[in-house]
């Protein structure tokens, strides 16, 4: 034995101090750093080219001789209250509002907008994997024409969400992928598009695109919230951007819109974009003009920007944000902005996705789920966050939309439930409640067309009669 | 001298024989009563985070589970983003889960898989908590049967708030929420699910 025991422990001892130099604890630890997930990078410049054109459809249906008009998400005043003074009925029968018609329509939430006696929405058709605009009657949801366009979309909590812009001469729709498409409001002629992935660098939000887009005299304000541009306006008859501004903080696309208002006695355009609100000026002479920009860390913005006062702005978010309140006030250079208060949701109203009511100096909305004992309910609330009251337990309203008319808040349920509350006295005071959808995810904003209430569930449009004494 | 005294070896095996021979027989025939094991109920839980701490085993035998025809498979997915992570990747910084234990694969545009690795999961329920309050509800949880040690008295049980624990048949020893779509419980990603039908809302 040339070695020996010696020898074998000394080297036993040495491979031991080896290992034990060398052994690292961590060793077999994983790094959780980005990338691991497989996301693959995605360039939109390289993404197919959609014909927005698309195909025309001719179909059976006419315009309806019926008065109301409801030209855009969140009604004529932009408030969602009504200005229509048609009267509604303070009751219904027994078995609720007469619903004059339902149709089926595609997954989603998108809702309607109404004009000259024509439904309007901006549809998705599973079976022909295509964006579809259609164009149905409000006598009776007859379609009397479509123009689709060819895009695939998956599932993803729905697949359409927007809602159109309609005037006498255009209507104009955002897709699900950012499609903006004018086409003429009585015939469909396909006027102009735009792919504002393409073309300004938009990324397609979460969930697909819920911006609903407004038309100001004939000029379609969008916001791409892009690379190369935050809001821009483009003439609705010949698609040629008018004026865009300029994104230098590199914001990205909410689920919000664009809202008109006057701020201080002058026209503004304001938008909850994913990384804070924004105001443009919407005067002739300027434009397009940022203003200020606020920024807001919300990871999901759905509800788009309330006026709450001659110079208040209520902003609000779900999924846990909450709400805050800002104030504008004028400045040398134009408007200047200051945070009156950043709430959470247990503190004030907050909204996961419809956006509220301000109406007489109170605020209207419908709570989000982390908001404790007031999940679900409908509220009403100060500015400040004192709760002047709510629906109660008993009458919870998930994420269902809502709207002011005659006196009368109408609210949806998720389950497609309408109730009716007596806006005019304090506290929650129903007037009716009726089973009208029976379906599911019933989230699309109403739309009231002098006494036709239009509203939707994830698979199906309906339309109610509410006005006085025609209700039964 | 008692009578038990004067058994000879011989009566004392033909007894012991006798007996273990009624033994035997009335286990082939007799009771079948079935045993239980501890089951923690959806419908009940709070997601307090006990069950991670009160558990006599480290790490707890409740575990984190996907239902994987109910999750939503969202790219912004509350389970296992933290709330206000600037991005939608693995990074640490932007994982709910305190030990890593949800995996995330990108399947097809806009689908992400979420798989629970339960080698890493200590039942603290903050991902249930989540997904139940902004996402579809999938992510809950349950006691693994075959991690339990299924005590007499379970340490978890007398410290849950919402009396969530019950003791339930072994043969199915899964709950799963109730009402709406039937579907079947599941086991862990590759496993064949059971036999047994429960509900879960739409």
């Amino acid at each position: 034995m040339l070695i020996g025991l010696p020898g074998l422990l000394v080297f036993a001892g040495m491979a031991a101090l080896y290992s034990w130099l060398v052994y690292h604890p961590a060793w077999l630890l994983e790094a959780e750093v980005p990338g691991h997930d497989g996301r693959p990078a995605v360039d939109p410049s390289k993404a197919a080219q959609i014909n927005l054109a698309g195909v025309f459809q001719k179909s059976d249906g006419h315009p309806a001789s019926l008065p109301g008009a409801w030209t855009s998400f969140r009604g004529p005043a932009a408030s969602n209250i009504a200005t229509d003074p048609t009267s509604l009925a303070d009751s219904w029968p027994e078995g609720g509002p007469k619903v004059v018609w339902k149709v089926p329509v595609g997954d989603g939430y998108a809702a309607p907008t109404v004009l000259n006696g024509c439904v309007y929405l901006m549809d998705y058709d599973v079976e022909k994997r295509a964006d579809a605009v259609r164009c149905l009657s409000l006598e009776d949801g007859k379609e009397i024409w479509r123009r689709s366009y060819d895009i695939n979309i998956k599932r993803n909590h729905g697949m359409s969400r927007t809602i159109p812009a309609v005037t006498d001469r255009y209507v104009v729709t955002v897709g699900p992928k950012c499609h903006v498409v004018c086409l003429d409001a009585a015939r469909g002629d396909f006027r102009w598009g735009i792919d504002l992935t393409k073309d300004f660098g938009t990324e397609v939000p979460l969930w697909y695109s819920g911006q609903c887009p407004f038309i100001d005299n004939d000029v379609a304000v969008i916001a791409p919230c892009g690379a190369s541009a935050l809001l821009i306006g483009v003439a609705c008859e010949t698609g040629k951007v008018l004026w865009q501004t300029p994104n230098p903080r590199g914001w990205k696309m909410s689920h919000s819109s664009v809202i008109p208002m006057t701020l201080l006695g002058r026209k503004v355009y304001l938008y909850s974009a994913l990384g804070g609100t924004a105001c443009v000026s919407a005067e002739p002479d300027s434009s397009g003009k940022l203003l200020w920009d606020l920024p807001w860390d919300a990871k999901v913005v759905a509800p788009s920007p309330v006026k709450a006062g001659e110079d208040l702005i209520f902003v609000t978010a779900g999924y846990g944000k909450g709400s805050r309140l800002l104030k504008v006030q004028a400045t040398a250079g134009g408007m200047g902005v200051e945070v009156v208060y950043d709430k959470t949701p247990d503190q004030i109203l907050s909204c996961e996705q419809q956006t509220p009511i301000f109406h007489e100096g109170l605020l209207y909305g419908i709570m989000p789920k982390d908001a404790g004992a007031l999940k679900g309910q409908f509220v009403c609330m100060k500015p400040d966050g004192t709760t002047v009251w709510s629906s109660g337990a008993d009458n919870r309203f998930g994420l269902g939309p809502f709207l002011l008319a005659d006196g009368k808040f109408l609210i949806l349920d998720d389950e497609g439930a309408l109730t009716m509350l007596d806006a005019t006295k304090p506290g929650y005071s129903l007037l009716g409640h009726a089973e009208i959808l029976h379906g599911h995810d019933a989230w699309g904003p109403l739309a009231l067309a002098g006494s036709r209430l239009l509203l939707r569930d994830m698979n199906n449009l309906a339309c109610v009669e509410l006005g006085a004494g025609t209700a039964s | 001298m008692s009578e038990l005294t004067k058994l000879d070896r011989r009566d004392f095996m033909r007894g012991a024989a006798a007996v273990t021979f009624a033994g035997a027989a009335y286990a082939a025939v007799g009771d079948k009563t079935e045993g239980t094991v501890w089951q923690l109920d959806p419908n009940k839980c709070t997601q307090c985070g006990r069950c991670s701490t009160h558990c006599v085993l480290n790490p707890s035998a409740v575990k984190c589970m996907n239902q994987f025809n109910i999750c939503g498979y969202c790219d912004l997915c509350f389970g296992y983003l933290q709330p206000g992570s600037r991005g939608r990747d693995t990074g640490a910084e932007n994982q709910l889960c305190p030990t890593a234990a949800i995996k995330r694969t990108y399947i097809e545009d806009p689908y992400y898989e979420y798989v629970i690795d339960e080698e890493r999961c200590i039942g603290c329920a903050k991902c249930v908590k989540a997904c139940l309050v902004f996402g579809n509800a999938s992510f809950y949880l349950q006691i693994r049967q075959d991690i339990c040690i299924n005590c007499n008295e379970c340490s978890i049980a007398k410290a849950c708030p919402s009396d969530s624990f019950s003791r339930v048949p072994a043969s199915t020893p899964y709950i799963y929420l109730t009402g709406g779509v039937e579907t079947t419980i599941p086991v862990r990603k590759g496993e064949e699910p059971q036999e047994k039908t429960v509900q879960h809302p739409a």
